[in-house]
């Protein structure tokens, strides 16, 4: 295991133990028995007490692992990772427009600038393509397959 | 009514105009989704849910079995002709596909793992209709005690089998049955784990989490890193040559057994099968010496064991209600978004539906193969479309997916976060299997957990009580056990499995 990969472990289990704490936590605020047998947080408790130990057990696992000393990194650098953020900006953009302008508005921007950051640049081929995944796609799923999705502003 | 009764009625509503167009578009979807590097049959089946969401249940879950066993010949077109495969399952078949298409052979290798896959299909579902019934009449003499060992058991068969690294299985599964206990309790109807949040009160949906980990999570690796070195393949001359029949005959029987009985066993993960049934050809080969370089037999073995296993692997989830691997676990998910809870209930509920979808997995694979012998030329085609496009066409459909089932945006941040989740996970080789898994099984094996404790009194003692009870929950001590004392056995296995 390179350097990179076991820290990456290491937090990744520990804030996964982190969560364990604060489900047993939670858990004890429920009842965990009651007179018809067991309450809300039973099985939350035991899971998390589970949890808190198979996470223990693995941060150990991990720790007394060889390190092997190599330069690969764990997560992507320049254009790789400049690809693998603009796909969830992307969408985290698309999430927030769609409750303003509603589906068709937001999918025409969404698919027009992620088409163009990830590389394509012949203008009528996005356009084309905008049009057709967001307004088209919009009539095939609300009048064919009877889709809900946010209507744009214009329809109330 | 019989079996074969219900086999016949569901054939006829199999083959009626409505079911028939859903088949053929789920044949149509999947093998597109197969054929798209880093889209695997989860996530293919996972991001079009929403095709199916207004559909009646039987048009909604024959769609989606399609997409499942199209996917998976669709992941055999790009192991073959880029050396890429479309899912893991395809893996072993990239060994001799490839090396085939180098040679010129690419036609007569996607032919014979068509044949192959309709062969294994097409018998593991005559298997799954002699099976299928008994175990779940069974499985309808089952208490909440042994429901709840049999999940356990199938649970850590899927983390003892699957996972590379067990004790990161076993914290997956405990992390995923902990998020499906976020919501209202099924028993007493308290809420848990909401934080005020009105939309947790129905609790994380399902269908947003595997879009995220599955859709979002896997287009963000293949983001990544993007590659194509597409063999120009003659695939006009795709008809083996009488040699290669002769030597893919034998291997299709002993792929279709391999992959079956593997299907059955939850946890298997559908590369083993094929891996076995490659290395058993190798093994009883007269010229082993040829495997790697081009053998026929060997994409016929791993082919045929795919796609037998696929059907296998319906058994646990139709009879008891427990998925064998998260693509079963999607479909399983299907049922639920659609009203229906796979297991023997089920089959006596609802029998018509139940041989209705079993009766659909015959046609579904005729029309695979006819999809799929001449029109693999076109498939092949699909391999040229950019990355822009692919993957801009994917989040459409995860962000309709993940808004459509309850109209909600704030499912659609669910997918985004567990999409960036799914990332870093894999990007460390977390198993996600085990947590996807558990989050479908958690809310039923709560239930059953708790009646039992209920019915006893609080006390454990009920499980020492009930014979296949304690049975159930012995297999995986004693599979956890075998793992534990001989963990480089089953290392070199995985290793293998890899090489």
């Amino acid at each position: 295991m390179s350097r990179n990969a076991r820290r990456g472990w290491l937090v990744a289990t520990a804030t996964m133990m982190a969560i364990c704490l604060f489900a047993i936590w939670q858990s004890l605020l429920l009842s965990l028995t009651d007179r018809l047998g067991p309450g809300p947080g039973f099985f939350s408790f035991w899971l998390s007490l589970l949890g808190m130990l198979f996470a223990g057990l693995l941060i150990f696992d991990v720790w007394r692992k060889p390190v092997v000393e190599s330069d690969e990194t764990l997560f992507p650098r320049g254009e790789s990772a400049f690809r693998v953020l603009i796909i969830i900006g992307a969408v985290a953009g698309a999430a927030l427009l769609m409750g303003w302008l509603g589906f068709e508005l937001a999918m025409l921007v969404f698919i027009a600038g992620l088409t163009f950051a990830l590389g394509e640049r012949r203008w009528y081929a996005i356009g084309l393509f905008a049009i057709a995944g967001s307004f088209g796609v919009y009539y095939v799923f609300t009048r064919w397959l009877d889709v809900l999705l946010p209507p744009g502003p214009w329809a109330a | 009514m019989d079996s074969l009764g219900y086999l016949m009625s569901g054939l006829g509503a199999a083959l009626s105009f409505n079911n028939l167009l859903f088949a053929f578009a789920g044949c149509v979807l999947g093998t597109l989704i197969g054929v798209l590097p880093g889209l695997g049959p989860a996530a293919g089946t996972a991001i079009l849910i929403p095709l199916t969401f207004n559909l009646d249940a039987t048009g909604a879950i024959i769609m989606l079995c399609a997409i499942y066993y199209g996917a998976m010949y669709g992941g055999t077109i790009t192991s073959v002709l880029i050396n890429v495969p479309g899912e893991a399952a395809s893996v072993v078949t990239c060994i001799d596909g490839y090396q085939m298409a180098k040679q010129g052979r690419a036609g007569s290798a996607l032919a014979i793992a068509a044949i192959g896959s309709f062969v294994g299909g097409i018998v593991a579902t005559i298997l799954l209709v002699a099976v299928a019934a008994p175990l779940a009449s069974l499985a309808l003499k089952f208490g909440p005690a042994e429901f709840f060992a049999l999940m356990v058991a199938g649970l850590c068969l899927v983390v003892g089998l699957a996972g590379r690294n067990i004790l990161a299985a076993l914290l997956m599964t405990a992390l995923g049955l902990l998020l499906s206990l976020i919501g209202m309790d099924p028993v007493r109807g308290a809420p848990r784990f909401t934080f005020g949040i009105e939309e947790l009160y129905d609790g994380i949906g399902f269908v947003p989490v595997v879009m995220g980990l599955f859709g979002v999570g896997e287009l963000l690796l293949a983001a990544e890193a993007r590659q194509s070195h597409l063999i120009q393949a003659d695939l006009k001359k795709w008809y083996p040559s009488r040699d290669e029949w002769r030597r893919s005959s034998g291997a299709i029987g002993r792929g279709t057994v391999i992959g079956f009985v593997l299907g059955l066993i939850p946890g298997v993960g559908a590369i083993v099968p094929t891996f076995m049934a490659y290395v058993l050809e190798k093994r009883i080969s007269k010229n082993p010496e040829r495997f790697g370089k081009g053998a026929i037999e060997g994409v016929a073995s791993a082919e045929t064991a795919n796609n037998a296993y696929a059907n296998g692997s319906m058994v646990p989830l139709l009879a008891l209600g427990v998925p064998s691997s998260p693509t079963i676990a999607v479909l399983m998910g299907a049922f639920i978004v659609n009203g229906l809870t796979p297991g023997p209930f089920l089959f006596q509920e609802k029998p018509e539906l139940v041989w209705t979808v079993i009766a659909s997995f015959f046609v579904g694979n005729v029309l695979l193969l006819i999809l799929n012998l001449p029109l693999v030329g076109l498939w092949a085609r699909l391999l040229k479309i950019p990355f822009a496009y692919l993957c801009t066409g994917v989040l459409i459909f995860c962000i309709i997916g993940a808004y459509g089932l309850k109209q909600s945006l704030f499912d659609v941040w669910v997918m985004l976060g567990f999409g960036v989740l799914g990332y870093v996970l894999r990007k460390l080789d977390f198993p996600i299997a085990p947590a996807i898994l558990a989050l479908i099984l958690g809310p039923m094996m709560e239930k059953s957990l708790r009646t039992t404790l209920e019915i006893s009194g609080g006390s454990f003692a009920i499980f020492l009580d009930r014979p296949l009870a304690l049975a159930l929950l012995a297999v995986p001590l004693i599979v956890l056990a075998a793992i534990a004392l001989r963990p480089r056995a089953f290392a070199n296995l995985r290793q293998t499995d890899i090489e």
